[in-house]
């Protein structure tokens, strides 16, 4: 019996080692490579979109700021978000309708409510073509530190033109729409 | 106690590593004992066997059908996330799963009825392991790429994400009758008592940005998912109190869970052989047909609803005498309402990875010598179909074997040689084609010293010139005593 069980451990060995002795083996593998690993997603989204009707800029009048507003925007400046910012373009795109020339102000502000950037836009009276405005934010652009520390986004709205004239257009408007495209470093 | 602490650590350890799906070899591999557990109706002519405790039965194995270990870490100088971006995010599909099933017999018993010679009983308990889960190939994207630049406009499909998994203690009582000198039939009944177990396996939904109607991008979500889960909130929380006792807590609650102190199921295996002539056998098997009744320890979390959000807006006059300047805040605080995130502890029925074997066998050259002819119990001492195989030393056969998994049947056939050489020795070769590999070839062994088995059994042999670069890879190996007479 005893004879007998140390033949089988001996074929026990005798296999297992031809199996994973002889044949077994790997070529070099470097599991530090994960520490390389890359990840840039890009990440759209849309930002901010405004629409006013030309009776609402005719009953503010000529010649006069017609909407300013601040609100609150923290898309950029969460934590999470702002360390991991690296670069992307925001997309600005105008269709006004309006008889009237207009002029659209967009401030960046910190948490302070103090004035980070600006982006200004003047628009023809219309029927005029799509303003489009794509700008750059990051090594090729604008500071990134722009975005990350803007807390809120303050509106102005001016009427250039003035308090009466409607637009022969349908349903005349001015719309303001925004989006943009941003790569974040995850890893 | 020291003993039982190994014990559970052993056990759960060997959960958890020690990997084995489809057992090609293992099957109608009549001379092994364990091959009963895979057809509960295999020809038996032991008088009795028993598994050496917690040795009579490993195996190792693991499987992708995707990407390998090799294609990512191997020191090729590329660069990883090139690698990662080629060979993982543009080659593997939603089909495509990192799965492993382990079994680890704890005792293994089995005897011939002394008043029904023909009825062979087998007992025991085993653990298992069972955890697939599907590359999540859309969501992978969404990660690595984003929903901007060339994925605007592509839909994220959210049912990507697939994965189930458990743990179990099994208890089972199994009979193995020989109806006719043809015909044997065997069914085992199965207590599972779970350790643990997840699934997410019935999400649906989308995630896509495009072009906006209103503004210049709009990202819309319908989602429906959902994540069930029992028996694991408990070893959560006693991991997460960290009170000093983590060890002794986890211990004590794995022994509960492993002694019916958790959710129980039930299940039955089937399963038959059948001479088609004295040379050509069929065989059979249906495996874990049962569930388990989830409704102790339950913590579920569901996410669902859709929504479309195109950032902040302010619409004249509407908001002309709205001076909220919260607007992001309540953007976020609308998609929140809309795709609420919950948790629930309903109960729920889990259904266990239903697995089924069939095959056809040629046995040839007649060698004279029995293998099993000592048996003493008139089980297969008759002359005929019966005792067939003790005549011929080559077998030469086919077998197919189908596994219910989330995503449907996970299918393999198989290829077999076998050779046995008298009493003390049998071999069995196998080629195997599935979705892991197209070149798995294996061979098992089964020695027979007297009483004592011993039995290896080693698939997918041409991957181990480079086991990194393997897409599956199993060793199985036990011992046994086995007696055919009244010693």
């Amino acid at each position: 019996m005893l004879s007998a069980m140390k033949r089988v451990f001996y074929s026990v060995f005798l296999f297992t080692g031809f199996l994973f002795l002889a044949q077994s083996c790997t070529e070099e593998q470097d599991f530090d490579q994960i520490d390389d690993l890359s990840i840039t997603p890009t990440l759209a989204s849309g930002l901010f979109y405004f629409e006013s009707d030309e009776a609402t800029i005719n009953s503010a009048g000529g010649l006069t700021t017609f909407y300013s507003q601040e609100v609150n925007f923290d898309a950029f400046n969460e934590q999470y978000v702002a360390e991991r910012l690296i670069e992307g373009v925001i997309t600005y795109e105008i269709d006004n309708t309006t008889s009237k020339e207009l002029r659209i102000f967009i401030d960046f502000l910190d948490e302070a409510g103090q004035p980070l950037d600006r982006e200004v836009f003047t628009i023809e009276a219309g029927p005029s073509d799509t303003v489009v405005r794509e700008v750059v934010y990051g090594p090729d652009g604008k500071p990134i530190d722009i975005l990350a520390n803007t807390s809120s986004l303050r509106v102005t709205a001016n009427n250039l033109g003035d308090g009466s004239s409607v637009s022969s257009a349908e349903d005349p408007k001015i719309i303001f729409r925004s989006g943009a495209q941003f790569v974040f470093r995850l890893k | 106690m020291r003993i039982a602490n190994k014990l559970t650590y052993l056990v759960l350890f060997c959960g958890s590593t020690l990997f084995a799906q489809n057992k090609e070899l293992l099957y109608d591999f009549y001379e092994i004992p364990q091959s009963l557990m895979v057809n509960p109706g295999v020809k038996t002519s032991q008088k009795w066997h028993a598994g050496i405790p917690v040795i009579s039965g490993l195996s190792v194995q693991g499987a992708s059908s995707g990407v390998t270990v090799n294609d990512l870490f191997a020191n090729d100088g590329i660069d990883f996330t090139t690698k990662v971006q080629e060979r993982l995010l543009d080659v593997m599909g939603n089909k495509d799963d990192f799965s492993t099933t382990s079994q680890i017999e704890g005792i293994t018993v089995g005897f011939r009825g002394k008043n029904r010679p023909d009825d062979y009983y087998s007992f025991g308990i085993y653990g298992e392991t069972d955890i697939i889960t599907y590359w999540p190939k859309d969501l992978a994207i969404l990660a690595f790429e984003g929903n901007g630049g060339d994925n605007l406009g592509r839909s994220f499909d959210l049912g990507d994400l697939n994965l189930r998994g458990e743990m179990i203690n099994v208890f089972h009582f199994g009979i193995n009758r020989k109806v006719s000198e043809a015909l044997t039939l065997g069914a085992r009944a199965k207590l599972y008592s779970s350790v643990f177990q997840f699934q997410s396996i019935n999400n649906s939904g989308s995630f896509v940005t495009r072009q906006g109607q209103n503004n210049v991008y709009e990202s819309t979500i319908n989602a429906d998912m959902q994540l069930q889960t029992s028996g694991v909130k408990g070893f959560y929380d006693i991991i997460e109190e960290d009170t000093g006792t983590t060890q002794k807590d986890v211990t004590s609650l794995f022994t509960e869970r492993v002694l019916f102190g958790g959710n129980l199921g039930f299940g039955l295996d089937f399963g038959f052989s059948y001479n088609l002539s004295p040379q050509t056998t069929v065989t059979g098997s249906i495996l874990d047909l049962g569930f388990i009744n989830n409704s102790k320890d339950v913590w579920n979390y569901t996410f669902s609803g859709s929504t479309t959000t195109d950032g902040i807006s302010i619409i004249l006059p509407e908001d002309i005498d709205n001076v909220n300047n919260d607007l992001w805040q309540e953007l976020i605080d609308e998609i929140d309402e809309a795709l609420p995130r919950d948790e629930n502890e309903s109960s729920y029925i889990s259904w266990r990875p239903v697995k089924v074997y069939g095959s056809i066998r040629y046995d040839f050259g007649q060698g004279g010598g029995s293998v099993l002819d000592n048996c003493g119990c008139a089980v297969n001492g008759g002359s005929g179909m019966a005792s067939n195989r003790d005549y011929y030393r080559n077998s030469l056969g086919g077998q197919l074997f189908m596994m219910k998994r989330p995503r449907g049947v996970q299918a393999a056939l198989t290829g077999f040689y076998q050779r046995r050489f008298g009493r003390v020795v049998s071999l069995k070769g196998t080629y195997t084609v599935d979705k892991y590999s197209f070149t798995n070839i294996g061979l098992g062994a089964n020695v027979q010293l007297g009483p004592v088995n011993f039995y290896v059994l080693a698939n997918n042999l041409l991957s181990y010139f480079n086991i990194a670069d393997s897409h599956y890879a199993s060793l199985q190996f036990g011992f046994n005593i086995i007696s055919w007479n009244g010693n």
